[in-house]
């Protein structure tokens, strides 16, 4: 087999690598949104109750969770397709992890933002929206796009719940080809591919929507 | 600040605050006329920020009454937040949103709370922004600003909201020297037009020229209150004689 048709067959695997990355997305971007500014605004019981959620999808061994939901939950009569687990597992771990992220974005604030936002006569929400959140997701658009990076590569372990993605292609042929050097050299730079232009997209990106930032850097 | 302007601006009762253990202000009581310009002064830690925090909700406190005009303070969250409207504040730091122009900073709380549309916020605020000789900075960044201009455009902003009071929070202790002057200048020119000011400075040229009550602050208390010419030739607390030595050489 030659190293074209290695990549050719790793590639087949591609679209599922990138599904899993996008639907992860859905449930991740959410996620970490509303739970970390839950968490930033939430005192008491109400706290405790976001916080254990965050923690239960941030501290599990995603691998398990994994297993557990598309082998173990159709026993108890609830049975969600491979996609669905593996976006929703991948997804909720990386938002955990981001949730995190927009909290310490919000906390890192001046506390005079805030208090400036009060003295104008603003609502809670308007402060959080207009002054607060674009703030803090500026701040911490780089560790988001670090968490973009993860849940990519975290894509990796999907093989294990049946689907085809550039991994499970990737043992497929070294199975059949019993040549594994090739192989899973091919498939480390195919994640490689994936993932660089992911960690330039972020730059940009965190030049475009800071436009103050670049503001002063052209005086 | 007031509906009926016989009512006082600003009427403090019995105000008692405490952090913790720590009674940071103790029985104040003080009432300013609307039109009057009050200069608060004292050394640091007497709690005049503390105090001019809570004359718009900034800081919570335990005991007595902030009343703005007929607003009670603390009564109702609706209340408080009328009365902040109707009160411009401007911070030591300036405060001015970064990720957002000098245009947008002054526009942001005439659109959502005024719901004021887009072209006539922005016309008010340019106004503004002239009146504190600025209008050229309109589309710039907070960040591109020296800082008596920065300080320039926090007082825009909160002129735009057309308040009956303004309240200084040691505004021009950021400042270099050289940008003093400007920041000062246009706080002179809002007196004139007869604005009513509360302002917490060590500024004490401009307390002689604009203030009409001078306010002297120790240890969490009011120890001295008079008119400029009284507090700068004839103080008649220790404390505050000691203070002004110490300032005046």
């Amino acid at each position: 087999m030659t190293i074209l048709e290695i990549w050719l067959g790793i590639l087949q695997g591609f679209r599922v690598t990138a599904l899993v990355t996008l639907y992860g997305l859905v449930f991740a971007i959410p996620f970490g949104l509303v739970f970390g500014v839950a968490q930033y605004l939430t005192t008491g019981p109400a706290r405790f109750v976001v916080t254990s959620i965050i923690e239960f999808w941030r501290s599990s061994a995603v691998i398990i969770l994994l297993f557990v939901f598309y082998y173990a939950l159709p026993l108890a009569g609830l049975a969600l397709s491979a996609m669905t687990v593996s976006a929703m597992v991948l997804g909720l771990n990386i938002g955990g992890y981001a949730s995190q992220a927009v909290r310490a974005g919000l906390q890192a604030l001046d506390r005079g933002q805030k208090e400036a936002g009060h003295a104008l006569g603003l609502s809670r929400s308007t402060i959080l929206l207009r002054i607060e959140l674009p703030q803090a997701l500026v701040a911490m658009s780089p560790t988001f796009i670090n968490q973009l990076i993860q849940l990519v590569k975290a894509t990796s372990l999907v093989s294990l719940v049946t689907l085809t993605d550039m991994t499970f292609r990737a043992k497929e042929i070294s199975q059949i080809e019993y040549d594994p050097v090739p192989i899973y050299t091919s498939l480390l730079l195919a994640y490689f591919i994936v993932c660089y232009p992911v960690a330039l997209f972020g730059r940009w990106v965190e030049r475009r929507i800071n436009p103050a930032r670049e503001a002063y850097r052209a005086v | 600040m007031t509906h009926t302007d016989d009512k006082p601006a600003v009427q403090i009762a019995s105000l008692n605050k405490w952090y913790g253990a720590f009674h940071v202000l103790k029985e104040v009581n003080l009432t300013i006329p609307s039109g009057s310009r009050v200069v608060i002064c004292g050394p640091s830690g007497s709690g005049k920020s503390t105090l001019i925090r809570c004359l718009n909700g900034l800081e919570a406190y335990q005991q007595g009454t902030v009343t703005l005009g007929t607003i009670r303070l603390g009564d109702n969250a609706r209340e408080t937040a009328l009365a902040r409207r109707q009160t411009g504040m401007v911070f030591q730091s300036f405060n001015l949103f970064p990720h957002l122009s000098v245009l947008s900073n002054c526009t942001l709380a005439l659109r959502r709370v005024l719901s004021m549309p887009r072209n006539e916020a922005e016309s008010l605020a340019r106004h503004f922004l002239e009146k504190v000789r600025i209008p050229e900075q309109a589309d710039k960044y907070p960040a591109q600003l020296s800082g008596g201009q920065q300080q320039r455009v926090a007082i825009a902003r909160a002129l735009c909201m057309n308040p009956r009071l303004m309240l200084f929070d040691e505004p021009t202790s950021a400042l270099d020297p050289e940008m003093v002057k400007e920041v000062l200048d246009v706080m002179t020119g809002l007196a004139h037009e007869g604005m009513t000011m509360i302002c917490v400075t060590h500024e004490m040229g401009f307390a002689r020229e604009v203030a009409d009550q001078v306010v002297f602050m120790d240890q969490g208390s009011i120890v001295e209150q008079a008119s400029p010419l009284t507090f700068f030739t004839t103080p008649s607390h220790p404390r505050a004689q000691s203070f002004l030595n110490t300032l005046l050489h």
